[in-house]
């Protein structure tokens, strides 16, 4: 278990992604534009959501290395960033 | 130390690194998810007073945060993968960059608090910036206490030391991320 850590090019790799996905969520947010729109767009909401969770998922599976547990902790840990992330997107998309 | 790892921790035993720290890691998720699906419920419920004072932040400002931490992750895990081919020397020298971006997380931290105070906004303000301050603050306290930790484990770099320690740091560094476009960025 505790010889399974990632390599080098594996933790570049997964650094990467974070950057990029950061740099998207901040393009889809709009920010820098000359005018930005009062609320985002379904899509945009949609796009910084899944970038947040799937790069909550790289920080849990290759920084703190979760993909060599059990498929029961991975599925936890999984289930509840993508849980809180259904109901925050709902709370964004569904008006009350 | 290593016997944390090597005790027989039933269902923990197959997660990686010390287990006790992955009940933290579980638990800080826990009560981080709850905050933010309360912060989401709230905005749902008056979203034009919430999208007014989120746009009294500066989301450049948030996302160069996310940057910095986001490399400083990556150093830790370099700390690990150094001290696991027993490169104490440079497990020290990640770990000093991981302190060193740390730091300047925090310095970013304390400069936006300044101009949101000099401008009069107070977590009294809006709702929303009662959300702000009590998240950004709680997670910026969490950051404090992980540089601690990282001091700790460079002064006494072990594997289990620096494992723990750095787990710590990623879990502080993967609530920044959700709490980044929650705050900043949603609208």
């Amino acid at each position: 278990m505790l010889d399974k850590l990632p390599g080098t090019q594996r933790l570049l790799i997964a650094w990467f992604t974070l950057m990029g996905l950061t740099l998207l969520s901040m393009w889809s947010a709009q920010l820098g534009a000359t005018s930005p729109a009062p609320s985002l767009p379904l899509w945009a909401i949609a796009l910084v959501l899944l970038a947040a969770g799937y790069k909550v998922q790289q920080i849990l599976l290759v920084y703190l290395n979760l993909r060599v547990s059990s498929s029961g902790w991975r599925g936890s840990f999984l289930a509840l960033l993508w849980f809180t992330l259904t109901v925050v997107a709902l709370a964004y998309v569904i008006p009350l | 130390m290593t016997s944390a790892i090597d005790d027989d921790w039933g269902p923990l035993s197959s997660l990686p690194g010390n287990p006790l720290m992955w009940v933290l890691i579980l638990s800080e998720m826990l009560v981080f998810s709850a905050f933010f699906m309360l912060f989401a419920w709230h905005r749902a419920l008056d979203p034009a007073s919430f999208d007014a004072s989120q746009q009294q932040l500066d989301p450049l400002f948030g996302g160069l945060n996310t940057l910095v931490l986001l490399t400083s992750g990556l150093f830790a895990a370099l700390a690990v993968k150094a001290i696991s081919e027993q490169h104490v020397r440079r497990c020290r020298q990640w770990l000093g960059l991981t302190l060193a971006l740390g730091l300047v997380f925090c310095v970013l931290k304390v400069v936006e608090y300044a101009s949101k105070i000099s401008a009069g906004i107070t977590p009294e303000s809006s709702t929303f910036f009662n959300y702000y301050y009590l998240l950004t603050g709680f997670h910026l306290a969490h950051v404090i206490f992980g540089l601690g930790l990282l001091s700790l484990a460079s002064w006494r770099a072990t594997r289990e030391n620096v494992e723990t320690c750095t787990a710590f740091w990623h879990m502080v560094d993967l609530i920044w991320v959700l709490l980044y476009p929650l705050l900043y960025l949603l609208r």
